[in-house]
């Protein structure tokens, strides 16, 4: 086995467990807000690896679970998710990423981008305004999941390193 | 000529975008899929991919929903009354369930108690999940009411479970008499500029009927959706004007949506009023400990 398919292993792994956590925060524990994004998070982490229709499918299916518990606006979550999955499965031949830093940067940016083509997918009577709902809001769940993504890189790398 | 080792990949690239587009097509086209088909893709993710999830929240809402069960109630009530003195929030859930308990005695079988979960996903702020469904006699449309008094109407039914959305939902609709009468309109959600500034309003009463703040406000029936009665709100002020020929008010909400953890759900015909269920204090009351929460 390669060096390369360890590695993929790994992500995938660490994928679906940041997707478990997620619903279990989310759905089975009823966190709401409280609870950081990890579904964007791992798809974000996972598109990096993926062919480009790959990433699509991913960020469809992964849309579709959360619109499958949303009855304001089905299909929101399933067009923001898809189109962050194209548009990080393209940041790969963009951007390396080997700064330490990159995994935070590039998760917060994932994140907004994901909360603000919700907000626009959503439709006009059922958004909040935009300056709370995208502005605030997403700024400040973008921050948290970054910080997510910023200790999970330096616990990865550590491991990498040991 | 030789071949380029990148040749195959060009071709394999154009399928990937191709593959890609036709997935972004997909996902764009959602939104417009039928309700009947979009309920159908929820209903089967979440008896699929979902149902451990949703499983370990309903567990967590029977053991929450076990407490009220009048033996241990009974059995135990001393020693908690004591204990949950020193415990807030512990005293103000018990204080809730009594409530409740009280409630669904004088309701009688025609309301099903229920558990609310909320599932805390984006856009799925307003609405909440019932731990009853069209197997213990639930329909769409049916009210979902608290101890307070109106909470809000359920939208989608499941064999075990349904769907509704609460009174600050943007949907959210009850045609809605002053309770002596004299006054009738439409009460709907007004969306504030933060969701804590989302307010209920009494719409479309006449510009020269005199409508005093305190006033309680009940479900009128017109309409056939909710039965008579059911409290909603009471009076807090003008909101707008129109001309000289309409009016609409400000409504302190009697049920904070947030807090309703347990609730009744109509599964049954009822007498037109059921107003009776509530005692006359108990608008009154709400308001105060919706101020405390």
């Amino acid at each position: 086995m390669s060096e390369v398919d360890v590695r993929r292993g790994l992500v995938g792994v660490s994928v679906l467990v940041l997707f478990v956590i997620h619903f279990v925060l989310h759905v089975g524990l009823s966190y709401g807000r409280g609870a950081p994004d990890l579904l964007t998070l791992g798809l974000l982490i996972a598109v990096r690896e993926l062919s480009l229709h790959r990433a699509a499918i991913l960020g469809l299916s992964t849309g579709l679970l959360e619109d499958a518990l949303s009855a304001l606006a089905f299909g929101a979550n399933s067009i923001a998710m898809t189109l962050v999955a194209v548009a990080g499965g393209v940041t790969r031949d963009l951007f390396v990423g080997d700064s330490r830093f990159f995994l935070p940067a590039y998760v917060f940016v994932g994140k907004w981008i994901r909360d603000a083509l919700h907000w626009i997918a959503m439709g006009q009577n059922v958004r909040q305004p935009f300056g709370e709902q995208v502005l605030v809001e997403g700024t400040i769940a973008s921050l948290y999941v970054a910080a997510i993504a910023l200790v999970l890189s330096r616990l990865l790398g550590a491991w990498g390193e040991a | 000529m030789p071949t380029f080792g990148n040749e195959p990949q060009v071709g394999g690239r154009a399928r990937d975008i191709a593959l890609t587009s036709v997935v972004v097509l997909v996902a764009l086209g959602m939104p417009y899929l039928p309700p009947t088909t979009q309920e159908r893709v929820s209903a089967a993710l979440q008896v699929s991919a979902l149902r451990p999830f949703l499983g370990v929240q309903a567990l967590l809402g029977n053991a929450g929903a076990r407490r009220i069960e009048v033996d241990v109630l009974q059995a135990t009530v001393d020693s908690l009354s004591s204990a949950m003195s020193t415990h807030r929030a512990v005293a103000a859930e018990n204080d809730a369930l009594r409530s409740l308990l009280g409630l669904q005695e004088r309701a009688g079988p025609a309301f099903q108690p229920a558990v609310v979960s909320r599932p805390g996903t984006p856009g799925s702020e307003s609405t909440f999940i019932v731990s009853v469904g069209s197997g213990d006699g639930v329909r769409a449309g049916a009210p979902v009411i608290s101890p307070q008094g109106m909470v809000g109407i359920i939208r989608e039914v499941r064999t075990s479970n349904a769907i509704g959305i609460d009174w600050t939902h943007p949907d959210f609709r009850a045609s809605a008499m002053l309770a002596d009468g004299s006054a009738y309109g439409l009460v709907e959600s007004r969306r504030g500029s933060f969701r804590e500034e989302d307010r209920l309003v009494l719409n479309g009463v006449p510009y020269h009927e005199e409508v005093p703040s305190g006033q309680t406000v009940l479900t009128s029936g017109l309409g056939g959706i909710f039965p008579r009665g059911i409290p909603i709100g009471t009076v807090l002020g003008v909101a707008e004007e129109e001309g000289t020929w309409r009016k609409a008010y400000f409504l302190t909400p009697v049920a904070a949506p947030a807090g309703a953890t347990h609730v009744l759900v109509l599964s049954a015909e009822v007498a037109d009023d059921v107003n009776r269920l509530w005692p006359p204090d108990s608008v009154t009351g709400s308001d105060d400990r919706i101020d405390e929460r």
